[in-house]
């Protein structure tokens, strides 16, 4: 990732303290009561809207990769984040936080996304439109 | 150009000669010279998508056209023009097109389903570089395709005071072994005075099944006589103006000039127009709803029990934007994505970044007919003072106010107010009147910001994965609830 937009991103997080707003759709899919955070790889980015996909591969619990879905906020918000399709290349290792589908299947919506640097970058859905603006 | 266009030949169905087949008209081809010029894989994979068409074209699930397909498929579209912007507002589906004329360039590092187009006036012809395409679009129904290296210039040059010369110089370097040109009149359809919606996905969902019909929101039919109560009328008068706070930009006829690009500051109305808290991952919100004083919706009783199903998890798949369904009015002006607005001569023109416009004549003409009902309405607008005042009627009643589902019908009937109060925010203000749902009409404001940032593309039901996860909530609270009966 250029050093420049990273700048931006990392001073957009600053002031992005909202938990990642999202909407009525996102609250039926996911569940509050399961919170979830996990190291992965990246095998592929959907960079799509309404909303965009992260997939991840991860340690599972008997040693065999186990494939994570995260759902995060459209590629419109991602773009004017300063988010690029090449900042998540396949094979980049990152930590993944947010909350597990209802129906327990390995889907998750994102709240924010950690880089092995310490980076992080928000990754939710409307922040554009937030209540308290 | 200003005004309402359409081919009269069969290129969106082969772009080459072509007798009839299935589902698709004989025709004569657009191509200028000879055969498109196809690298060897490429041909062949043109035969193999004109094998699979009835699936394979992007069409057939009712993804976006692209460019240059858009521009003579057998639909109507408006073209509006002003010194910095050509906009084009298609029937199909509520796909526009904006041609910057502004000297601006193509953005680095983004695609899109429609390309990114930068026009220049040459002489008196339109020249237009498209660029940024994705590699998901196709030519015609007959499987021609590109990549996303595909480039093109558009020449758009009158003929005369009803034809436009259209051509296109197709470049590809993956896929054709040189430029090739296509070439077409179109005719301007002068007994038209308005285009409609052919909202592609919508009409597909509601006839296989996957859109089910609210009978106490959806138009019934010309049977329906609604009338909005005359007592009604007096609750918002007299309007008070807003404040201004600062000079605002004019035409140069003195009107106000509300031209840009601006984001609403709904306040969280898409997730209810009342005050309320966060929840989980539905966003707080301040409160948008300035009459009735207290700020909360004068719901009728079974609108009130109706809305408060439609919080449920399993009611989360019957709201229309969850389909990818245009917002509707008001809802299209607090959904939280940026607006653009034109005022090209007799028009205010509102093109939402979520795939949708609205087109709203000041020519002082009536509404349609009452029978004929759309998902954007028909609205006509005027000014007083420096207000822009639009009402909007022929509602269809399908949509939702917001993803918590508060409630319109087909009786809506909308006031908006625009007024700039400075350079750069203008004051946003509906009315909304519907018999059906409320006890009384009731009245939101908030401010439109003007940004910087152009407009992008929402290309939402191409790639929305959360329809089906709600689908799934849906049908297992269907099976439960089965079960226990």
């Amino acid at each position: 990732m250029n050093a420049f937009r990273l700048g931006i991103l990392v001073a957009i997080i600053a002031w992005a303290v909202l938990p990642a707003g999202a909407h009525h759709s996102f609250s039926a899919e996911y569940d509050a009561n399961k919170p979830l955070k996990l190291k992965g790889k990246v095998t592929e980015m959907r960079w799509a809207n309404p909303h965009a996909w992260i997939y991840i591969e991860v340690a599972g619990k008997n040693g065999k990769p186990e494939k994570w879905a995260w759902e995060t906020g459209g590629a419109n918000a991602l773009y004017r984040r300063g988010w690029r399709k090449e900042d998540l290349v396949a094979g980049t290792v990152l930590v993944i936080d947010g909350f597990q589908a209802r129906n327990g299947s390995n889907t998750a919506n994102a709240t924010s996304i950690t880089f092995e640097n310490g980076k992080r970058l928000f990754a939710g859905s409307s922040s554009q439109n937030s209540a308290t603006k | 150009m200003q005004g309402i266009w359409q081919v009269r030949n069969r290129a969106s169905y082969d772009l080459e000669d072509h007798v009839a087949r299935h589902e698709m008209p004989a025709g004569r081809g657009v191509v200028q010279g000879g055969p498109i010029p196809y690298q060897e894989w490429a041909a062949a994979k043109k035969l193999e998508n004109a094998k699979s068409r009835l699936t394979a074209d992007p069409l057939a699930n009712c993804y976006l056209p692209g460019v240059p397909r858009i521009m003579y498929m057998e639909f109507p579209f408006q073209i509006f023009q002003t010194p910095d912007h050509i906009g084009i507002t298609f029937e199909w589906s509520q796909v526009h097109r904006t041609i910057y004329t502004n000297g601006t360039t193509h953005p680095d590092g983004i695609d899109f389903w429609m390309g990114d187009s930068r026009g220049r006036w040459e002489g008196d012809t339109l020249v237009v570089d498209v660029r940024n395409h994705n590699d998901r679009t196709w030519f015609d129904m007959a499987g021609n395709f590109h990549s996303e290296a595909l480039h093109l210039v558009e020449r758009y040059t009158m003929r005369d005071a009803d034809t436009i010369d259209y051509e296109v110089t197709i470049e590809d370097p993956k896929v054709f072994t040189r430029t090739w040109t296509i070439k077409m009149p179109l005719h301007r359809q002068r007994e038209a005075d308005r285009i409609f919606e052919y909202q592609c996905q919508a009409e597909a969902e509601e006839a296989n099944g996957a859109f089910e019909p609210e009978p106490r929101t959806w138009y019934p039919g010309p049977l329906a006589k609604v009338t909005i109560p005359a007592e009604w009328k007096d609750v918002q008068t007299p309007w008070q103006a807003p404040a201004r706070k600062g000079e605002i930009r004019r035409m140069a006829d003195g009107k106000p000039d509300l031209q840009g690009y601006y984001m609403p500051d709904g306040g969280g109305a898409n997730y209810g127009l009342g005050k309320h808290e966060q929840d989980f991952l539905t966003p707080a919100g301040r409160g948008v709803i300035v009459d009735p004083p207290d700020g909360v919706l004068p719901m009728q009783e079974w609108a009130k029990k109706e809305a408060e199903s439609r919080k449920l998890p399993e009611r989360g798949y019957d709201d229309p934007t969850a389909h990818c369904f245009v917002a509707g009015v008001p809802r299209s002006m607090y959904v939280p994505s940026p607006l653009q607005i034109m005022q090209p001569p007799g028009y205010l023109v509102i093109l939402h970044e979520r795939m949708s416009w609205r087109t709203i004549p000041l020519d002082g003409r009536p509404h349609l007919p009452d029978h004929l009902r759309l998902w954007q309405g028909d609205s006509v607008g005027r000014w007083e003072g420096d207000t822009l005042v639009v009402e909007t009627t022929n509602l269809n009643g399908k949509t939702w106010l917001n993803e918590v589902g508060e409630i319109v019908s087909h009786a809506e009937r909308v006031v908006e107010r625009f007024t700039p109060i400075d350079p750069d925010t203008i004051h946003y203000e509906a009315t909304v009147s519907d018999p059906l749902v409320y006890t009384r009409p009731w009245t939101i404001a908030f401010p439109l910001n003007r940004q910087k940032d152009e407009l992008l593309e929402v290309a939402c039901h191409e790639d929305n994965q959360d329809l089906q996860h709600l689908k799934d909530i849906r049908d297992e609270a269907r099976a439960k609830a089965r079960g226990q009966s």
